[in-house]
C-alpha cells in the first residue's frame, strides 16, 4: 500500500473505495470484455457503488481498498509511522510524560492506600485508628525524602489552566474528517489526504486522554501541594519502600508491580535444637498472576527448592486467589512470611531440605554457614 | 476397460504433474517491461528485413542467449499490454516465445521463414542471430557448413 502511495500512479476514488489501475493479461482482458459486454446485467445491480471494475476516461480501474478500513487499522498496518506521527503530536503539545496515566492506575492506588497501611507503623504509642488517604500521603511524605523537583512539578501539575487552554486549542483546530471525494487522485494527493486523516484520528484519541488528564488534575488542584508531590514522585519512580514494606514497578509488564515485605533476620532450629540465623529477604507478590508468594533475592531456605532468586515458597494447602485485591495481597504476603519464619518443623523436617546434614539423602542445599 | 479402471486412470492422469508451459505473452511482456520498450519498437520491427540485408553476414562465432528471468505470470499496464499484443500479432510465429531480448524478437520472423523446423533445444540455447547466420550460410553456400553444435 505505502509503496503505491509513494509511486507516481493515479488512483480512482469511488464510494469510499480506492480503485487501482487494472493490470492486464489475455485472460483478464477476456473477463473484462465479458463484463462490459452490452446487454449483460449489471453486477450487484441493487448496489451500483460496489462495482469491481470501473471504466474512467478510457482507463479501467479495479476495486482494491476501503479507505475507512485502512484508516481505522492504520495503527496496526503501519505501526512505525503511526507512532512517529503520534510522538510528533505529543511533543507539539508537551504531553510526552505519562504520569497522568499512572495516577489513574487502580493497582497503584490499591497498593498505596489499602495494602501499605496494613504493613507500616502508622501510629505512635497505643493509639489505633484507620488512616485516611491524605494521612497516608502525609506519612509517606514524612518518612521518604522526596526530591525538590517534584514539589516544583506539583505546582505546575495543580495548575489546570494551561491544560484547559491546550484542550480548547485542540477542539478549535480539530479537523473535520472529510472523505477525499470521488474522482482521479494522484499518489501524492492521496498520501497527503491520508496524512491529514491520520492526524485527525490521533487528535481524537488524544483529546479523550487529555479530558481524562484534566479530570485528574482538577482533583489534584484541591489537594495539598505536598500530596501532589508525593504522588508524582511515586508515579514517576514506580517504587517505594517504607518500614520494610515496598513495591516496585515491573519493567516487562506495563502497569504491573511487585509488592514486597522484608522479613528481617530470624532464627530456625534443627532437630538437635541448634540455631540457624537466616538473613533478611523480601517476600514478594506480583500483581500479575500467579498470585503466590516468592522470595526476590538469591536465598536458601528449607522451603525453597534451590539457592537462587525469584523462587516460590513451598506451602502445603495454599490455594492462590484468582484476582488481585488488597485483602488477597495482605493474606498472601502474611502466609509467605509466616511460612518462612514459623513453617519449618525440626522434628518432621518438612520442606525440600532439612537444616542439619542428613546422610540418608544426598543434600543439595547446606545450611551450615547459617549456624550460630 | 471397466468403469472402475476408467475412474482410476482418470484420477492418475489428474494427479500427474503438469509442466508449466512457456507462454508467449509472459515472455514478451517481460521483455517489454525489462527493456522498457515503446511503440517505436513496432516500426523497427517493420523495417527489420532491410536492416538485415545490409548487415555483414560473416559467421564469426557462436553467440549464446542473454540470460533472462521472465516472470511466470505477467501483468501489464494498458500501454504495455497493447504493445505486447501488437508485437505478438505482428511477429506471429512459434519462435517468438524463445526470444530473450528485443534483438531476438526482430530476428524471429526472418529465422522462421528460413527454417520453420528448428528444435526447441536449439532455440533455447543459441542466439537467434547465430541461428539466422547459420541458416543463411546453409542456404547460400553449396558446401555444407559445420554443424552448429560442432562449432561450440
Amino acid at each position: 500500500m505505502w509503496q503505491l502511495l509513494n509511486s507516481d500512479m493515479e488512483f480512482l476514488v469511488e464510494s469510499d473505495f480506492i480503485y487501482l489501475p487494472l493490470l492486464l493479461d489475455p485472460e483478464i482482458e477476456k473477463e473484462v470484455q465479458a463484463l462490459f459486454r452490452p446487454g449483460k446485467p449489471m453486477e450487484n445491480s441493487g448496489h451500483p457503488e460496489s462495482k469491481t471494475i470501473i471504466a474512467h476516461q478510457d482507463r479501467q480501474f479495479v476495486k482494491a481498498l476501503n479507505i475507512h478500513s485502512v484508516l481505522e487499522n492504520y495503527e496496526t498496518i503501519n505501526a512505525y509511522d503511526y507512532k512517529r506521527q503520534r510522538k510528533e503530536f505529543l511533543r507539539k503539545y508537551q504531553l510526552t510524560r505519562e504520569v497522568d496515566g499512572i495516577l489513574l492506575d487502580d493497582t497503584l492506588k490499591t497498593i498505596l492506600f489499602q495494602v501499605m497501611p496494613y504493613f507500616v507503623r502508622k501510629n505512635r504509642g497505643l493509639q489505633r485508628k484507620k488512616l485516611r488517604d491524605e494521612e497516608i500521603l502525609d506519612l509517606v511524605g514524612e518518612k521518604i525524602d522526596i526530591p525538590g523537583k517534584y514539589y516544583k512539578e506539583a505546582k505546575t501539575f495543580r495548575d489546570v489552566e494551561p491544560l484547559k487552554a491546550i484542550l480548547k486549542g485542540l477542539e478549535n483546530q480539530k479537523p473535520i474528517f472529510k472523505s477525499p471525494g470521488n474522482g482521479l487522485l494522484s499518489a501524492h494527493q492521496l498520501r497527503d489526504w491520508f496524512h491529514e486523516a491520520v492526524h485527525a484520528k490521533i487528535l481524537a484519541s488524544e483529546h479523550d486522554r487529555l479530558t481524562k488528564a484534566l479530570q485528574i488534575r482538577l482533583q489534584f488542584s484541591q489537594a495539598k501541594p505536598e500530596h501532589a508531590a508525593t504522588l508524582l514522585y511515586i508515579a514517576d519512580t514506580g517504587s517505594m519502600e517504607m518500614d520494610g514494606f515496598g513495591f516496585t514497578r515491573k519493567n516487562a509488564y506495563k502497569g504491573e508491580y511487585f509488592v514486597y515485605k522484608r522479613i528481617g533476620e530470624y532464627v530456625l532450629k534443627d532437630y538437635s535444637a541448634r540455631s540457624y540465623l537466616f538473613p533478611d529477604c523480601r517476600v514478594a507478590l506480583s500483581t500479575y498472576t500467579p498470585f503466590r508468594p516468592f522470595v526476590m533475592e538469591k536465598y536458601k531456605h528449607p522451603f525453597l527448592l534451590r539457592h537462587k532468586s525469584g523462587q516460590e515458597i513451598c506451602m502445603k494447602h495454599f490455594a492462590p486467589p484468582h484476582e488481585f485485591t488488597a485483602e488477597n495481597a495482605i493474606r498472601i504476603l502474611e502466609e509467605g512470611l509466616t511460612a518462612l519464619r514459623y513453617g519449618y518443623d525440626a522434628r518432621r523436617r518438612n520442606g525440600y531440605h532439612s537444616l542439619e546434614r542428613t546422610w540418608v539423602y544426598i543434600p543439595t542445599i547446606d545450611f551450615e554457614d547459617y549456624r550460630i | 476397460m471397466t468403469f472402475l479402471q476408467h475412474i482410476r486412470n482418470e484420477r492418475a492422469r489428474q494427479r500427474k504433474k503438469k509442466p508449466l508451459k512457456r507462454e508467449v505473452f509472459n515472455q514478451i511482456c517481460s521483455l517489454v517491461k525489462q527493456y522498457d520498450l515503446k511503440e517505436s519498437f513496432l516500426s523497427v520491427l517493420d523495417n527489420v528485413e532491410d536492416d538485415l540485408s545490409a548487415e555483414n553476414l560473416k559467421f564469426t562465432r557462436v553467440r549464446l542467449k542473454t540470460p533472462m528471468e521472465s516472470s511466470l505470470f505477467s501483468l501489464a499496464t494498458k500501454d504495455e499490454y497493447s504493445l505486447t499484443m501488437s508485437i505478438i500479432s505482428k511477429v506471429d510465429n512459434a519462435y517468438l516465445k524463445f526470444a530473450n531480448s528485443p534483438e531476438e524478437i526482430l530476428l524471429c520472423g526472418p529465422l522462421c521463414r528460413l527454417n520453420p523446423s528448428l528444435t526447441n533445444q536449439k532455440l533455447m540455447r543459441y542466439h537467434f542471430e547465430t541461428l539466422l547466420l547459420h541458416e543463411r550460410a546453409k542456404a547460400s553456400n553449396s558446401e555444407v557448413p559445420p554443424k552448429i553444435d560442432e562449432v561450440m
